[in-house]
């Protein structure tokens, strides 16, 4: 169930000029949040901008009063979200979407983790940002997340610190070589793949821009692999009314279907999707 | 508690008196005045999670067809200066999915339901009129008149005065039960002309206005954002081109008006009101504020009730024309 809050900012930190993580007051919305949900957030009074803008849910710190959103200043709409100061209001409706599908809770040491798959997190740019409150509940779920994370550069690599915190793998690719690997994300990726499944093997978890995830989940698909996408569009209303977020679907059985990014997803079955 | 001052008693006596909210727009009774637009509100059980659907004065599914429809490829929406464009293709579950699954879940919704219409052709008008006609539930039919006519080149039916003549007719007769709306696009030199043959075919009340016909252009790309190419533009932008065509159909024709464009507050609703509504349909601001329409009949009641107007209807066209200028100006 959603709710539309008028969310108190607590706190607004720049990480780097371009990249932000805002904390809003939001109990109810905070609690019944799940890894993978987002919320329409209103960027300021007014209207212009008239709409709200898709956020996913970064994190539900502990307390679950609060969530945080880690964004990126891509246009106008961010660059004005970026201006509002803590004790700023803003109206704040959520949480939206279906969420990742999550694994059970992981047998005790003793079962030896047989059969469950080892969860790794495919993360560009700021596709980051729908992962800490996953790898959180993940590692709750006793698994052992690993964040493959690329970017353009070193200072589009934003939010390492929440991953460091919990102590949670990572491994980076940025494209001009100043941090990590050089090249694609999906330069970590192909290994990790390309290897003898262990236990369980692996599943993918993965964010980013459009020909990003569309070369993750072919890799994942050809390789036979779980693989959730998480989509991004264009989202007017996030409630599944204005129908523009379409994103084009081929199902095993029947023809291709448009469906909502914001009620059907905005996670999708990397199979499913027909971009 | 603490009590306030009493305000003087003349004021008291208008403050205490109830607000009555109601009003008749052709054959229809509504609660409150606000609708919400078609397009912007599913098929009503989308706002359940938002808002009680007996507290609006009603509101208008999305446009039904024949056959259900997928829609245009994305992108289908582009945000612009305190509006947005769509292209969604008129996307639909179908007439009859929706008489089989949508309508039922709406029975006890407590407010009017209006189906919104369109075809291809004028059969498909008719089609769909006739399935609705009748069926349990449903108050009314609101022909959306933006929809190309496949067999004549393509053409918006609601820009040629002879199609509209033609479609509203077939529509009136396959659905004679149920009062009739006609929409009106606004892409159209003098929409009095087209309000003019609506009411000649036989339509109760007229709604005004549809989006207007815009683009976006992607400068680095040097290509349209919508995939579409052309899409209709909404939103607080169109507010003004939209009251003045409410202001012109009111002073030429003799029929009620719904009245819609860019409102997004009981102030903005108010106003096509005194321009010659005697209902408006809210529609982009159910996106960016989900609850809007409802807290607008809250606000507009308040309004009267500081105003001291105590019918709302009392409203309807009441805009003070300068002196010796009876129609107002038709060109600036």
């Amino acid at each position: 169930m959603p709710f539309d809050v008028p969310a108190r900012v607590l706190r607004h930190e720049a990480l780097n000029p371009e990249h932000f993580l805002i904390t809003l007051e939001a109990p109810r919305l905070a609690r019944a949040a799940r890894p993978g949900q987002f919320v329409m957030l209103q960027v300021r009074e007014g209207h212009d901008p008239l709409l709200r803008r898709p956020m996913s849910i970064c994190r539900v710190p502990p307390g679950g009063r609060t969530v945080q959103i880690l964004y990126k200043v891509v246009g106008e709409g961010t660059r004005y979200l970026s201006h509002q100061p803590a004790g700023a209001r803003l109206k704040m409706l959520g949480p939206l979407g279906n969420g990742f599908a999550l694994p059970e809770r992981a047998p005790r040491q003793t079962a030896r983790r047989v059969g469950t798959r080892r969860p790794i997190l495919v993360a560009g740019g700021i596709g980051v940002a729908v992962f800490p409150f996953l790898a959180e509940t993940l590692q709750r779920l006793g698994r052992r997340p690993l964040l493959l994370f690329g970017a353009r550069a070193h200072r589009d690599l934003a939010g390492l610190q929440l991953f460091r915190a919990r102590r949670i793998p990572l491994r980076l690719a940025t494209e001009d070589g100043s941090a990590g690997a050089r090249g694609f994300v999906t330069r970590l990726l192909e290994p990790l793949l390309r290897e003898k499944p262990r236990n369980g093997g692996v599943e993918l978890y993965v964010c980013g821009p459009t020909p990003m995830m569309r070369a993750v989940g072919g890799l994942a698909v050809d390789a036979g692999v779980p693989c959730q996408l998480a989509l991004e569009s264009q989202m007017p209303c996030g409630i599944g009314v204005c129908l523009g977020c379409v994103v084009r679907c081929a199902p095993q059985v029947g023809e291709p279907v448009y469906r909502r990014v914001c009620t059907e997803g905005p996670i999708f079955p990397a199979a499913e999707v027909a971009w | 508690m603490k009590r306030r001052a009493a305000p003087p008693r003349s004021i008291a006596r208008r403050a205490d008196a109830p607000v009555d909210l109601a009003v008749d727009v052709g054959p229809l009774r509504l609660r409150n005045p606000v609708l919400a637009a078609s397009g912007t509100f599913g098929y009503g059980t989308e706002f359940l999670p938002y808002l009680k659907l007996a507290d609006l004065g009603g509101f208008v599914t999305k446009g039904l067809s024949p056959r259900p429809r997928r829609g245009n490829a994305p992108p289908r929406t582009c945000e612009t200066a305190a509006g947005m464009l769509n292209a969604i293709g008129l996307a639909n579950v179908g007439v009859d999915a929706f008489l089989e699954e949508k309508l039922p879940a709406l029975r006890d919704c407590g407010t009017v339901v209006i189906a919104n219409v369109f075809g291809e052709t004028r059969d498909e008008y008719v089609q769909v009129a006739r399935r609705l006609n009748g069926a349990a539930g449903l108050h009314g039919i609101e022909l959306n008149l933006s929809c190309p006519n496949t067999e004549k080149g393509g053409i918006a039916f609601g820009v040629s005065p002879p199609l509209i003549e033609e479609v509203v007719g077939a529509v009136r007769r396959a659905a004679p039960d149920l009062p009739l709306i006609v929409k009106l696009t606004p892409n159209i030199t003098d929409i009095a002309v087209a309000a003019r043959a609506a009411k000649v075919a036989g339509a109760d009340i007229l709604s005004l206005v549809n989006t207007f016909l815009g683009m976006a252009v992607d400068l680095k790309g040097r290509r349209p954002v919508l995939d579409n190419v052309v899409g209709g533009l909404s939103g607080p932008a169109i507010k003004p081109l939209a009251l003045y065509m409410v202001h012109r159909v009111h002073r030429e024709i003799d029929l009620p008006i719904i009245g819609m464009g860019g409102i997004a507050s009981a102030v903005d609703a108010l106003e096509f009101m005194v321009a010659g509504s005697s209902a408006v349909q809210v529609g982009t601001v159910n996106f960016f504020d989900p609850t809007a329409s409802t807290r607008m009949v809250g606000d507009m009641e308040a309004w009267c009730r500081t105003q001291g107007v105590r019918r709302v209807r009392d409203l309807t066209g009441t805009l003070r024309l300068p002196a010796g200028m009876p129609g107002g100006r038709s060109a600036p």
